[in-house]
């Protein structure tokens, strides 16, 4: 998984020590990258999202697809790794 | 002390690598004394005297081999010359041809042979590729109309249109494609270089390679700004095996002494070599700053010292070039411009 190598600080900045590019992901962004670091699956991190933020399952399912989609698109996860 | 000259010291808006070098020359471990060398008595490396102790303006390397080493020769005879650290492309091949007749002299350099200097051209990417396994954007080299209208077709739009040394253009018809062609034809003549479009990460590497296979250390960068002009104003440095594999190949098969830049698109898991060049870029103390002053590497080498060769840098190191001003007197320009050193 490509997240592994990525430097991340508790401010949410992002660096790809491999290409050099960074981003900025705000507090949700950060708590699911942090889980997805750890190799938690879609159910724990949509149930840890919803107890967190006090959303439905429903809406955090959503939202994690939404990132999940954002990460594949900046090459930041791979395949069926979620 | 060992007295060393510098040229590219133009740090302009196209900066010249030359400050660099010689800031990182003085930052080592050796007792250096650095002379700058220039083609214009404007260059402000001629006036940063915390940097290059004297300067010298040298004759164009267009106007022969006889009066360039004339000129060096002098330079060594008067002050004394250890080596000669050319950071110019239109130096190279002069410095290449001379480096034995130089060395009789004792004047030192550490460069790439003719052949090797030869075969980085971006005419010859596609043979470097087949000889050391690299992958390199499907290449054309055109000289007609015909021939540029069948490379399109074989390589489909966009395309980049390339003059054989400079200057470069994404092209993505065939009216923009001839555009192209025939600007870049009236500034720097034939042959045309038409090449396949790579997307991807743009990376770069520098290092030093020994003449025998093995290199004195590498830096890779990612260019986070770049002016106008193309130049790297502000870059992170990385560490990507991918990439740092293909340098190594570089180096082992093509046994390329000296220094080099290695200009490359990283997509996937496949990396391209786009362009070599074949002297230090502008952004070279960068090395320098990280730890891998390749500077002063390349000076040991050919000094016949042993350089070190760990480069074992952090990702994440930022550069940031800057502008800066100076105040001096006329009288330093008048001693450039009436007796050609200062």
């Amino acid at each position: 998984m490509n997240l592994q190598r990525l430097a991340i600080n508790d401010e949410g900045f992002i660096f790809d020590p491999e290409t050099g590019n960074s981003y900025t992901v705000n507090k949700t962004g950060l708590f699911i990258i942090k889980l997805l670091k750890e190799g938690k699956s879609e159910e724990e991190i949509v149930k840890a999202l919803s107890e967190k933020f006090d959303v439905s399952e429903e809406d955090a399912r959503r939202d994690l697809v939404d990132f999940v989609e954002q990460l594949r698109l900046y090459g930041l996860l791979e395949g069926e790794d979620v | 002390m060992y007295k060393v000259a510098v040229s590219g010291i133009n740090a302009v808006d196209n900066p010249g690598p030359g400050v660099g070098i010689a800031k990182s020359l003085k930052e080592g471990a050796l007792d250096v004394s650095i002379y700058g060398l220039a083609y214009d008595a404007m260059e402000p490396g001629i006036y940063m005297k915390w940097i290059f102790e004297k300067s010298f303006v040298m004759p164009y390397p267009s106007a022969g081999e006889e009066a360039f080493i004339e000129r060096l020769l002098y330079i060594k005879s008067n002050y004394g010359l250890d080596a000669v650290i050319p950071a110019l492309d239109a130096e190279l091949p002069l410095f290449i041809k001379s480096s034995s007749l130089l060395e009789s002299y004792g004047i030192k350099t550490f460069l790439p042979t003719e052949e090797q200097f030869k075969l980085r051209g971006k005419d010859h990417l596609p043979e470097i590729a087949e000889k050391i396994e690299i992958k390199v954007p499907e290449t054309r080299i055109v000289t007609s109309y015909e021939e540029l209208s069948k490379a399109v077709e074989e390589l489909g739009f966009p395309v980049m249109i390339k003059g054989i040394f400079y200057e470069a253009y994404k092209a993505f018809n065939i009216a923009q494609a001839t555009s192209y062609f025939n600007s870049i034809v009236s500034k720097w003549g034939y042959p045309v270089i038409v090449q396949q479009v790579i997307s991807g990460e743009e990376m770069n590497l520098v290092g030093v390679g020994d003449g025998e296979g093995g290199h004195l250390g590498f830096l890779a960068i990612k260019k986070l700004w770049i002016t106008s002009l193309g130049k790297t104003w502000t870059a992170v440095t990385v560490r990507n095996e991918k990439l740092f594999s293909l340098a190594e190949r570089f180096v082992s098969n093509l046994k390329w002494r000296g220094a080099f830049e290695l200009e490359c698109m990283v997509s996937g898991n496949d990396v391209y070599l786009i362009e070599i060049n074949p002297r230090f870029p502008a952004w070279v103390y960068f090395a320098t700053g990280v730890g891998v002053n390749l500077p002063e590497r390349l000076l040991k080498a050919a000094l016949g010292l042993d350089p070190e060769r760990d480069w074992d840098y952090p990702a994440g190191k930022l550069y940031v070039r800057f502008t800066d001003e100076l105040i001096t007197d006329i009288s330093q320009f008048q001693q450039v411009v009436t007796t050609g050193e200062c």
